[in-house]
């Protein structure tokens, strides 16, 4: 009798031992590689994009990208190795957009080989924390960094992470926006942990992108510029080339 | 500004999880090199429609598009400021009120943006001397090839669903079978029968990397799913106690394999592999996984009935809804005692983490169970384009025992959630688990048909292997000729243009490490090429042949000669010949077995040119 109370005990117990056993903290990696196979075979999209988030040590770049790649956060602090990436397709102005987002290690060590991804990138985040002075005052040396190793279109936003941490800030809304003027980025105050403005930062950054994407295309060709289709062309014998040489 | 690094600087284990990102990210740029490349085609074919050539003749004024015949006063058309052709208003296409294009020039602008090419076009301006399309990854996993002097052999795909391991597995069609490979099947028997003597206590870990957060929580969800059924590990293992007869047993299921015991280590021992061991690890993990759950399918494969349901979408509050109606003509799930205690379970694939899980409540006693039971899910509606709706039954027995009792999958990608039709009840037939579903299509480098036999005198077909690998017994055979006939190959990754000039080069390499090698005829512009080539190898020691090994590499022959993939031939005897396919072993085998006979298979082209001879 002893025994099958026992044996019930165990069945009911089991499954809340199981409950207790999962924090938020480690359901964001249950999705993390899964989702690589399907998402890079996936080619029905119309864009890709590249983007890189960069900045010091522990500001919060891998749970950013978490937060928003798979709507996850874990608290506890695990250093990047080198470089890491997910993708996500967003559907942004009528058009499916993939995003490879490139989470980068903060740490000194690895700055070879995150500088030499600066180059494919078309956009930036950079990230420093509003809780952490010497984070802020890295953004100089970031930018410096972007200029020196990406395009010269790079679309750079700041970040200011950890705002839920608002008892702990050191660096003002204020400093940051100065900053972000004075650098000519745009600027947003975000936390990965509460969900703040992390899908507004990256949608900023996308059609920012998409801005710089249709620039280019106009001034490239030069149908803009010389939109001509007057009667001044239309007796002159069209060039014998077989294509648009544009 | 060149780029000259290296990973040298890293820890091993950095260095395994470098390599790992640089690979997924390799697949992805692969991915995204034939989205380019299609986007491309299609531009071609655009232009050439419309193309005036000189060979035809041509109205003096018609649309240089649509070939329309144009007026002189009315409907006379304007020239495009993109190309200074003329055409007609149908080919004109207005980004704004003012400014328009032909269609050639307007799909070439979107074909920039598409393919990202504007982006390299503009970096361009600033690294003049970089390579468009080379990236950092694949510089990187260059320089770690020069380094390291291996060939780096592609890891495992990330664990999507229940993918299985295989390291440098290219395997479809037949060899699917030995997808659960072997190694992996010893590698997880042995883990589970170490988890099942700890599974009560929920055992700690030891192994694995601290720094990793991937791993380390992959490690606790899959640990629990041990757990969960353990109990029923414990059950099987208990019918078959032994573990060899667990192996024997998992052996006969992946039928055709070969009885050579050496086998089963080799692959795992090879010092070239220890790179990936951290993937391989996880992988192998992984396939615990996937093993563990199926254990309960194993012994009631026979699956019956249906399920009724609906799927709707709740766009206010972006639910996903699914109606479980019922179920008819369930297999039981305790077939001896006639008991059945159905539920129905959902995954929203990928996504098998609990989050992902819903359930209905137990029904009991019943084949027909009727629930009426709404199952949800908050997710957005972009994100279900990438999932799978996974519905499972089944049995609920004793000390959560699970029995299997059918699935369905609904891929949602195309699902029509407007549809009034779509969101009606239906019965969808169970079935049973699927075989190994995983997308191969990335590793997949085409195929190439050959024919094969051996020829041997009459008076000397005494030539049976059993006789000759200590070989001791060496006779005076006469000169044994292997004829190769290269048919055709198929599925190979074609140039942006989509023509090809594939050709074949046979290497066989002799246990003196001699090679002799021949070549096919290089065919022209041929996509899916056609030799019917036949070589002829005069070996005169046959007893050689079970320690040679076969190299044929298809090859595409353009200002370079661009290797497209290659395949071995060889009884895996030899270690350098380790990757070699199973089916290949198979046919080499077989080979050697019936001489005069034909052998034809269509082996699978595997895209590591590292490994091949030619």
């Amino acid at each position: 009798m002893g025994l099958v109370w026992s044996l019930r005990l165990v069945y009911i117990l089991l499954p809340l031992y199981q409950l207790g056993e999962q924090p938020g903290e480690y359901m964001a990696s249950a999705t993390d590689s899964r989702y690589g196979q399907k998402e890079s075979s996936d080619q029905n999209f119309d864009y890709m994009f590249k983007i890189l988030i960069i900045g010091n040590s522990s500001v919060g770049k891998t749970s950013f990208l978490f937060r928003y790649a798979d709507d996850s956060f874990t608290p506890a602090f695990v250093s990047t190795v080198g470089i890491d990436f997910k993708v996500k397709t967003i559907y942004r102005n009528d058009k499916r957009i993939k995003l490879q987002i490139w989470d980068t290690a903060g740490q000194e060590r690895y700055r070879t080989i995150t500088t030499a991804y600066y180059r494919g990138a078309m956009g930036f985040i950079l990230m420093y924390d509003i809780t952490n002075e010497e984070s802020f005052n890295a953004v100089q040396d970031w930018s410096t960094q972007i200029k020196t190793y990406s395009w010269d279109n790079a679309q750079v936003l700041l970040v200011g992470n950890k705002c839920d941490m608002e008892d702990e800030r050191v660096v003002s809304s204020e400093r940051g926006r100065q900053l972000a003027d004075h650098l000519g980025f745009e600027f947003f105050e975000a936390s990965a942990k509460d969900n703040i403005n992390v899908k507004q930062t990256f949608e900023r950054l996308v059609d920012i992108i998409c801005e710089k994407m249709s620039e280019s295309l106009d001034t490239a060709d030069p149908a803009v510029t010389g939109a001509k289709q007057g009667p001044q062309l239309t007796d002159q014998q069209a060039p014998p080339h077989q294509d648009c040489a544009c | 500004m060149a780029i000259d690094f290296n990973l040298s600087f890293l820890k091993e284990l950095e260095r395994e999880r470098v390599l790992e990102v640089l690979f997924r990210d390799q697949t992805l740029q692969k991915a995204e090199e034939e989205r380019i490349r299609k986007l491309k085609t299609h531009l071609q074919q655009l232009r050439w429609k419309g193309a005036k050539s000189a060979a035809r003749e041509y109205q003096e004024r018609s649309c240089a598009r649509c070939q329309k015949a144009l007026g002189r006063l009315l409907n006379r058309g304007a020239v495009c400021n993109g190309c200074s052709h003329r055409v007609c208003p149908e080919c004109q296409v207005y980004r704004c009120n003012i400014v328009w294009k032909c269609t050639v020039c307007n799909a070439h602008g979107e074909v920039k943006i598409k393919t990202g090419e504007w982006f390299y076009e503009e970096r361009e301006k600033k690294f003049p001397s970089a390579g468009k399309h080379e990236t950092v990854g694949a510089k990187l996993l260059k320089s770690y090839q020069k380094m390291s002097k291996i060939s780096v052999v592609p890891p495992t795909p990330p664990p999507f669903s229940e993918v299985t391991p295989g390291y440098n597995s290219v395997e479809l069609g037949k060899s699917k079978n030995f997808n659960k490979s072997v190694e992996n099947i010893f590698l997880s028997l042995t883990t589970q029968v170490k988890k099942i003597s700890k599974s009560q206590n929920d055992m700690t870990d030891k192994f694995y990397l601290s720094t990793d957060y991937g791993k380390s929580k992959d490690r606790r969800k899959e640990r629990r799913s041990h757990s969960d059924t353990a109990i029923h590990i414990a059950s099987e293992l208990k019918k078959s106690p032994s573990l060899h007869q667990l192996i024997h047993k998992a052996r006969e299921e992946v039928h055709e394999i070969r009885s050579d015991p050496s086998q089963e280590t080799k692959e795992t021992d090879d010092p070239n592999k220890t790179l990936f061991f951290g993937s391989l690890k996880r992988s192998s993990m992984t396939s615990i996984n996937s093993v563990s759950t199926d254990v309960g399918s194993i012994d009631n494969a026979n699956v019956t009935g249906e399920i009724e349901l609906a799927i709707t979408y709740n766009q206010k509050t972006c639910t996903l809804e699914i109606l479980i109606k019922a179920c008819k003509n369930l297999a039981h799930g305790e077939e001896k005692k006639k008991k059945c205690n159905p539920y129905v379970k959902t995954y929203l694939l990928p996504d098998k983490s609990p989050s992902s899980k819903t359930k209905t409540s137990v029904r009991k006693n019943t084949v027909d169970p009727s629930f009426n039971e709404c199952l949800k899910y908050t997710v957005d509606r972009s994100q279900l384009e990438t999932r799978t709706l996974q519905i499972s039954v089944w049995h609920a027995g004793r000390l959560k025992r699970k029995v299997f009792l059918g699935e369905v999958f609904i891929p949602l990608e195309f699902w029509d959630f407007e549809d009034n039709s779509t969101k009606s009840f239906a019965w969808y037939q169970l079935k049973a688990k699927p075989k190994r579903t995983e997308d191969l299509t990335l590793q997949y480098h085409g195929e190439l048909c050959v024919r094969l036999r051996l020829e041997i005198p009459p008076f000397s077909r005494t030539f049976l292997y059993e006789n000759l690998p200590d070989g001791t017994d060496v006779r005076h055979f006469e000169v044994v000729q292997l004829h190769v006939v290269i048919k055709s190959a198929s599925n190979l990754s074609l140039r942006p243009d989509g023509f090809l000039s594939p050709f074949v080069k046979s290497c066989l390499v002799l246990t003196n490490k001699q090679e002799v090698k021949q070549k096919t005829p290089v065919l022209r512009r041929q996509p899916c090429p056609e030799w019917n080539h036949t070589m002829i190898y005069n070996i005169t020691n046959p007893s050689d042949l079970r320690k040679s090994r076969l190299d044929l590499t298809v090859w595409d022959q353009g200002l370079n000669e661009r290797f497209l993939g290659g395949a071995t031939l060889s009884t895996g005897e030899d270690d350098s010949a380790s990757d070699c396919h199973q089916s290949a072993h198979l046919l080499w085998e077989q080979l050697l077995s019936t001489p005069n006979e034909w052998m034809e298979e269509s082996l699978l082209l595997q895209a590591n040119k590292g490994i091949f001879h030619f």
